[in-house]
């Protein structure tokens, strides 16, 4: 009778807590807490969580540990957020294959899902997700190719790091489609799995590429880190603002030699905007039911170069861009 | 043997690694064609060789005494996240900022040495544990400091000097550092009584301590520095290039261990020389290089690179079982 007594209790309890919970409570999904643009998508996720808490909700951002095992674990951490029983989730969707159904389970539990940072909007509505807000890598890719082109280069080289994946390919597809339809020449430089994460690597694979096609004039990294270690690589092989360097996202360091010339510009897919946006508009549909019509909701490409550089480094000072 | 110098000179222990090294310096040469022997390559590949090869020799010789480090991938990190925060972000002195990278380096290897000492934990598992430890550490103080995972330093004119400049043909300074760290090294362990000490750890533990070596503070020692030179190789990285990210280089863990082996040390332990290690070293840096001269499909890089390693590995191999059962002819 006694314990009968205490489950009634519990169950009461959890019943008030349930109905307590009325404002929008939010799960978001991240990449792993070292990685420098997840915490650009934080920054807009910490925003984003003041207007929903000052109606009462509440956000939990959920981080991967690691990439290592990135299919299995990029599913299991969207079946961690069910469990939570959220009633909104915003995820990338990373690996469609694996993603996909752990993404139509939140949905079948009635979570309001918003596709954000890697998916495209037809894969949205198929799966039932309110919109998709984000970039299209390969049209980031096409943009960092047509600026090129623009900038006078007729060979370009997309510096790939990380060959074989699949967002990384789109971009690097992109600018190559984008240079030569232009009519200049472009190509891969893809770099072996031995020089990931290590900078002098990637600055002296540049440089003796350079050296033994000196007809490349325009270069394109695939992360802000490659292209600090591909301007020193560019510098060395004594072609600094003959070899034209641009990257996709973008540090501190990336920004200085943008403001001094070394380096001509940054694409940017805003991840700021993209984690703001996705909680902002899941938490109005839940609480409101206010529905956005556009879709998808593209935050990129946005180009940095000279002439908006400045406002870009206020930005990166505290960790928005 | 004062007859014949040439074939005492190959059954050296390095002999191998040397032997190995021409092959792949000829392979490019003969695919790549004479751009790769320019000055400005050969500084390019040195460049690489060196980064690797100032933590290649302490790990080499930890290998030799029957240990491995794979703290190294965060400690190089670990080097350059300081040298930027104390520097960078704080913006005190650049010595300042060196001292702490180094000093923690020491804090480092000390840990990994007294752990696996006192515990007889195998050293694989006890920096493994350190390896993910101090790249937590970092990323943590750094996000609270900071607010970011990029520091970016600019440091002065003489730190860059010393540390992370180029020179003549794209030659970076880390090469003499690299070159005077060997040659040290090559006193220490072949020159001086305590490089013995080394190889019979390496050989038979238990004998050596009984003999009256003091074992257990050689392997702090070696963890020590092993641990600094990869915080001094990363507070260069991180001078030269003026920005800093929190990850760990997990790769460099791989590459060091493939320098020392194709370098002749054994995995085993108890055989070995810094010679070797040198000239491992830069076998890696021509192989990972020398890919780019080439005319290859860079798509199989990794095939090329893997296939010339194990070449190398074998040629090495044969060399040291021909030198180990060499036996003058009686005259």
């Amino acid at each position: 009778m006694k314990t009968l007594k205490k489950m009634m209790a519990t169950a009461a309890v959890l019943a008030v807590s349930a109905t307590a919970a009325l404002a929008a409570d939010i799960a978001v999904i991240g990449g792993k807490n070292d990685d420098a643009f997840w915490n650009k998508i934080k920054k807009g996720v910490d925003d984003a969580r003041l207007v929903v808490e000052a109606n009462g909700g509440k956000v939990n951002y959920l981080r991967m540990q690691s990439y290592d095992n990135f299919a299995a674990d990029s599913a299991e951490i969207i079946r961690t957020a069910i469990s939570q029983k959220p009633q909104g989730l915003a995820v990338p969707d990373w690996v469609y294959d694996s993603q996909d159904p752990a993404i139509k389970e939140a949905i079948a539990a009635g979570i309001k899902v918003i596709l954000f940072n890697a998916g495209t909007w037809d894969k949205a509505k198929e799966l039932g997700a309110l919109n998709y807000i984000g970039s299209d890598e390969y049209v980031a890719g096409r943009a960092g190719g047509e600026y090129l082109v623009k900038q006078g280069a007729k060979n370009g080289i997309c510096i790939n790091t990380l060959p074989g994946t699949a967002n990384i390919e789109a971009r690097c597809k992109g600018m190559i489609d984008a240079m030569t339809e232009a009519g200049a020449k472009a190509e891969q430089l893809p770099l072996p799995s031995t020089s990931f994460g290590d900078p002098v690597a990637i600055a002296e694979a540049v440089k003796a590429t350079l050296t033994s096609k000196p007809e490349i004039d325009g270069a394109l990294a695939i992360g802000a880190g490659e292209a600090d270690a591909s301007a020193i690589g560019i510098a060395q092989a004594g072609k600094t603002g003959q070899v034209k360097l641009g990257c996709f996202d973008f540090n501190e360091a990336t920004l200085g030699r943008i403001k001094s010339g070394e380096q001509a510009f940054a694409i940017d897919q805003q991840p700021y905007l993209q984690s703001l946006l996705a909680i902002t508009l899941l938490a109005g549909h839940i609480d409101f039911g206010t529905d956005l019509p556009t879709r998808p909701v593209l935050t990129g490409p946005g180009i940095v170069d000279g002439s908006n550089v400045d406002a870009t480094i206020a930005g990166v000072k505290i960790g928005a861009r | 043997m004062t007859s014949m110098p040439l074939a005492s000179i190959f059954r050296r222990p390095e002999a191998g690694s040397l032997v190995g090294l021409l092959m792949v310096v000829a392979f490019f040469v003969v695919t790549g064609g004479v751009e790769f022997l320019y000055l400005s390559s050969v500084g390019s590949w040195l460049s690489r060789a060196a980064n690797l090869g100032i933590i290649a020799i302490p790990v080499g010789l930890l290998m030799i005494s029957g240990e491995l480090d794979l703290s190294v991938g965060s400690m190089i990190t670990a080097g350059s996240m300081i040298t930027a925060l104390v520097s960078g972000f704080y913006g005190l002195p650049i010595i300042v900022g060196i001292m702490a990278a180094l000093g923690f380096g020491i804090l480092v290897g000390m840990l990994n040495g007294y752990l696996v000492v006192r515990t007889h934990v195998p050293s694989f598992i006890v920096t493994l544990g350190t390896l993910f430890a101090v790249a937590g550490l970092l990323l943590g103080l750094n996000i609270v400091l900071t607010g970011t995972t990029t520091v970016t330093l600019m440091a002065p004119e003489l730190a860059k000097t010393l540390f992370g400049k180029y020179f003549g043909q794209g030659f970076q300074v880390l090469i003499i550092w690299w070159i005077v760290i060997t040659a040290a090294f090559v006193f220490f362990v072949h020159y001086s009584p305590y490089g013995n000490w080394i190889f019979a750890i390496g050989g038979d533990k238990v004998s050596a301590r009984n003999s009256g070596i003091p074992t257990e503070r050689m392997t702090i020692l070696l963890f020590v520095l092993s641990a600094v030179s990869a915080a001094f190789v990363g507070m260069s990285q991180a001078i030269l290039f003026q920005a800093v990210q929190a990850t760990p280089q997990m790769t460099l863990i791989f590459n060091t261990i493939i320098a020392v082996v194709v370098g002749g040390v054994l995995l085993t332990g108890g055989f070995g020389s810094v010679i070797g290690i040198f000239f491992g070293t830069i076998t890696f840096a021509v192989v990972t290089q020398g890919i780019y001269y080439t005319s290859f499909d860079q798509t199989w890089s990794n095939l090329i690179i893997g296939v010339l390693l194990l070449g190398a590995v074998l040629m090495n191999n044969t060399f040291r079982k021909m030198a180990l059962t060499y036996a003058p002819k009686k005259k």
